[in-house]
């Protein structure tokens, strides 16, 4: 089969985009892909929110590539979002490396990357500039808005904020805060980015970047991905050098496959972007962004109507038995607090030894589950 | 877990006839737990009929597909180990049908039911029905008519209780009949006097809530 083929666009937002600090970015950039585009077809909307190092390219490859986008599994004919019935739109978070704008940036003020003057960001900033392009794009209505980990944060956010333009949010192995260990991992990351002299304060850029730091923290990253079981089993203590005197040099499997995920992350991921989008993520708390009606974006109306709005909505949390980071309890919290609401929520938690990265590899189950899902809603019309 | 059952066994003319006397005794409008909901026929039913707001509850993933499908809320969890997900007094009815036979701790379990709902509804397979007996005398084993599915070694049912021994065993937990259907499920028979119903009637289905 001829492998489908997308690019990656991007949106100039000209006008000032205000964030949640008070602080303001203009111009705006946003980058974003579109899968299953029929031109002169109606077909229902599905926004995809990728987790801290994804980006817009969710799917299908772009021109000359190998590897297709991180969703590829989920997304495509055939697939758990069928781009033969959706059309299905992933963007880059702001405050990212993969197009869209973030410290990398150059400030136009200054000529210059931003770097650590790049105003702070939130995962509601991220969702309201998602906002803006889909506003661009002539999109108001959402068939279902899904993301796993900080994909699902941003799903949780962007679906409480404005009900109205989803009917459904799929929330897989994500929670509606960091608990204080999952704070104190993405500290420990920031720390060591921080701590290698190239970080320099944040201005790297033109220069060597602080790849010691940013792998160290990617190495950190990926212990806490997959489960204990599954390291052993993949690994376990075998060696690829046997020499004693090479001592403090990888010689353990563990060690090789840890430092090729550092060395090969540091060539696509900004270490400034991590610091920004993991602050975001250790920041986010759900219910106190969106208790407070006065807090409430969209028009305001009185907490009852509101709540009827949310009756006809439907939800699917999904989380892994293995996942230690993203612990199953926290998506049972999920679903605690949007049946309060009086959304239709299911959660089925699914059986695995990937742990966290499940929500990209296990796609089999996940598909069973959300073709279901979305089917119920085309039914529902 | 009923849903297992309801899927290889010829349970379907049992779900029926339990499906039209539980409908009877719900309010309409009132919010359903259904424990071990299987592929949400019942919850189905009682969302379309009567109007309820509805969760299932079930083990197995491939029935949470197809209750998703159906447009049905569930909740995958184990039932055995309680229902810490709801608060006290969630529901109107919490529904235990055709699901107690699997379960390892029912007394706890019907604690909880009557904790998160004012009104528990439980269907009991009746080991001590005359046709059970016969059966039992005659042949000298548990048939699968008997245990529903599979061999001594790999059926899901564990529990095995007869109408009268169940009803005996509310009392030790405070916990009141309501109302109570005895009953012949590949029939149309159904009573709700209980004189003989430990011999005659292969089914029994029970409303249930605190003693006060």
């Amino acid at each position: 089969m001829q492998k489908p083929l997308v690019e990656t666009r991007s949106l100039l937002l000209d006008r000032p985009f205000h964030l949640e600090s008070g602080d303001s970015i203009s111009p705006l950039t946003i980058a974003y892909e579109i899968y299953g585009e029929d031109p002169g077809t109606e077909k229902q909307v599905i926004l995809i929110e990728h987790a801290l190092s994804g980006s817009a390219h969710a799917a299908f490859y772009h021109e000359g590539e190998t590897k297709p986008g991180w969703w590829d599994d989920m997304i495509g004919p055939g697939k758990a979002f069928d781009t033969e019935h959706y059309r299905v739109i992933c963007t880059n978070v702001i405050g990212g490396c993969n197009g869209s704008t973030g410290p990398s940036s150059i400030n136009p003020v200054t000529g210059k990357p931003f770097a650590l003057s790049f105003p702070p960001i939130t995962i509601r900033d991220m969702t309201e500039a998602q906002r803006a392009l889909l506003a661009q794009l002539g999109i108001d209505r959402i068939r279902c808005i899904v993301g796993g980990s900080m994909g699902g944060m941003q799903a949780l956010q962007f679906f409480s904020d404005y009900p109205d333009q989803f009917d459904s949010f799929i929330c897989i192995a994500s929670t509606m805060r960091h608990s204080a260990q999952q704070i104190a991992f993405n500290e420990v990351g920031r720390r060591a980015i921080m701590a290698d002299p190239r970080w320099n304060g944040g201005n790297y850029y033109g220069d060597i970047p602080p790849e010691g730091g940013l792998s160290v923290a990617r190495m950190i990253g990926h212990i806490t991905y997959i489960s204990e079981h599954m390291m052993q089993e993949k690994f376990g203590r075998i060696r690829k050098d046997k020499d004693l005197r090479a001592i403090f040099r990888p010689s353990f499997e563990v060690e090789h496959y840890l430092d090729y995920q550092g060395v090969s992350f540091v060539r696509r991921f900004d270490a400034n972007s991590y610091l920004y989008i993991t602050s975001a993520i250790d920041n986010f708390d759900l219910v106190t962004s969106i208790s407070g009606m006065g807090r409430f974006r969209g028009e305001s109306r009185a907490r009852g109507t509101r709540l009827t709005t949310l009756e006809t909505k439907k939800g699917l949390v999904i989380s892994f038995t293995s996942d230690w980071l993203y612990p199953s309890e926290q998506s049972r919290a999920i679903v605690r607090f949007f049946s309060g609401l009086n959304v239709g929520v299911s959660y089925a938690e699914i059986t695995t030894e990937h742990g966290h990265d499940a929500f990209l590899t296990d796609h089999e189950q996940q598909t069973h589950l959300i073709r279901s899902f979305l089917e119920s809603l085309e039914h529902a019309q | 877990m009923g849903g297992g059952l309801q899927l290889d066994s010829p349970v379907n003319r049992i779900s029926r006839h339990t499906y039209s006397l539980i409908e009877d005794w719900i309010e309409p409008g009132s919010r359903v737990l259904d424990l071990g909901c299987g592929d949400g026929a019942l919850l189905d039913r009682l969302i379309e009929r009567k109007k309820v707001e509805g969760i299932g509850v079930e083990i197995s993933q491939s029935m949470i597909v197809r209750c998703l499908g159906r447009g049905i809320s569930v909740y995958q969890a184990d039932i055995d180990r309680g229902l810490s997900q709801w608060d006290d007094m969630t529901f109107d009815y919490v529904i235990l049908n055709d699901t107690i036979q699997v379960i390892s701790r029912p007394h706890e379990v019907m604690n909880e039911m009557l904790r998160v709902g004012r009104y528990a509804i439980i269907s009991v397979s009746n080991f001590g029905y005359i046709g059970n007996r016969i059966r039992i005398f005659l042949e000298g084993r548990m048939n699968t008519a008997i245990r529903t599915t599979g061999a001594w070694h790999d059926t899901p049912v564990i529990r095995f209780v007869s109408l009268s021994e169940f009803k005996t065993s509310l009392r030790e937990i405070n916990i009141t009949l309501v109302d109570a259907w005895y009953y012949v499920a590949h029939s149309s028979i159904h009573s709700r006097r209980s004189f003989l119903s430990n011999l005659l009637a292969d089914q029994g289905l029970f409303k249930l809530k605190r003693e006060e």
